[in-house]
């Protein structure tokens, strides 16, 4: 398939966003290739949607996107865009917060977001302002907690400890 | 029903030998597969192990039609209601066979968060297939070692329900 142009490079990607967005791109790192921008939650929803749009950009597809807990740091919702049209990718990093952590929804402006927001919204108690339906995707109804969080305990394991440590790394936790 | 469950005719051995001999070599199948064991399971069924030449028949229309329920792979949390609920509609007599290591104890899975440790914490097993997943060849022994169960078996013990969980409340 030809494209109009030639996918963006990190280093285009980030003079462009922040020529818009200025001081709301907190921080752009070069991933193995891709653009990770890290933007403030106020600004969020108006960098995906201009990315979106944006005819150099054209970000058509949400790839996926998943909660990464930092434990004192807080939570954090990242989400991967791509474009089939230009065949490159970028990263929008948004951090929510350590106490009742809240993220706004992408699910309006890209459809693929609903489930995925919906798993991390279950994984990892993160709440998505706006989301047409908050309710759980994967986990049992009755299911209580956040389980990829990392203070979540695994209660088998407060029975009996991961066997599987290599000889001498036991001492690690 | 009532012959079968309290008179005298099962206890004639040979009416009991002929019952259970035609019981064991036409054990209707429901496939409960959930994981990659469905996958050995399938292979079971199909041409080159060929579990049909044991007398089990795979594919039944549905769990009212099944007096073997093939449990082959993870069952999560989540699941568990539904499997129940398909056990619960298997007609008298009726039996189990938990394939592989997820659906016996958790397997791999003995830490999750959401996996059911075990489906005999829900439902009563007759024969446990282990192995991650089992070869075919497991399979069809566990198919044989559940046959020679059902040949020794006291009918109206078996058709009463007294070995079979009670159904959910729910």
């Amino acid at each position: 398939m030809a494209s109009s142009l030639p996918p963006l490079q990190p280093a285009e990607v980030e003079a462009r966003l922040r020529a818009r967005f200025g001081d709301d791109i907190l921080e752009v790192q070069d991933q193995f290739g891709h653009p990770a921008v890290s933007v403030a939650p106020s600004r969020y929803r108006e960098l995906a949607l201009f990315v979106r749009d944006e005819p150099d950009f054209a970000m058509d597809y949400y790839d996926f996107g998943a909660g990464v807990d930092f434990g004192d740091d807080g939570l954090e919702m990242v989400t991967h865009l791509y474009s089939t049209k230009h065949n490159h990718h970028v990263r929008l990093k948004v951090r929510c917060g350590v106490v009742d952590p809240t993220c706004p929804t992408l699910s309006d402006i890209y459809a693929g977001a609903n489930w995925h927001e919906r798993e991390a919204g279950e994984m990892f108690g993160l709440t998505f302002e706006g989301h047409p339906q908050p309710v759980k995707l994967l986990l049992a109804e009755e299911f209580e907690g956040h389980p990829l969080r990392k203070d979540f305990p695994l209660m088998s394991r407060e029975a009996k400890p991961w066997p599987g440590a290599p000889e001498g790394e036991d001492d690690e936790e | 029903m009532g012959l079968i469950e309290n008179g005298p005719i099962p206890r004639v051995k040979p009416v009991k030998f002929l019952l259970n001999w035609g019981r064991r070599y036409s054990l209707w199948v429901m496939n409960f597969g959930l994981a990659c064991c469905a996958i050995e399971l399938i292979a079971t069924s199909t041409s080159k192990h060929d579990f049909i030449r044991l007398g089990a028949i795979p594919v039944a229309h549905g769990p009212r039609q099944a007096d073997l329920l093939l449990v082959a792979g993870t069952l999560t949390d989540k699941m568990a209601p539904a499997l129940k609920r398909v056990y619960d509609q298997m007609p008298e007599p009726k039996y189990v066979i938990s394939f592989g290591s997820c659906s016996n104890c958790g397997g791999p899975y003995w830490d999750s968060y959401s996996v059911t440790k075990g489906v005999d914490q829900i439902l009563p097993v007759d024969v446990y297939v282990p192995g991650c997943p089992p070869r075919p060849e497991a399979l069809l022994h566990g198919i044989i070692k559940l046959q020679e169960k059902i040949k020794g078996e006291d009918i109206s013990e078996k058709w009463s329900g007294k070995l079979t969980a009670p159904p959910a409340a729910s």
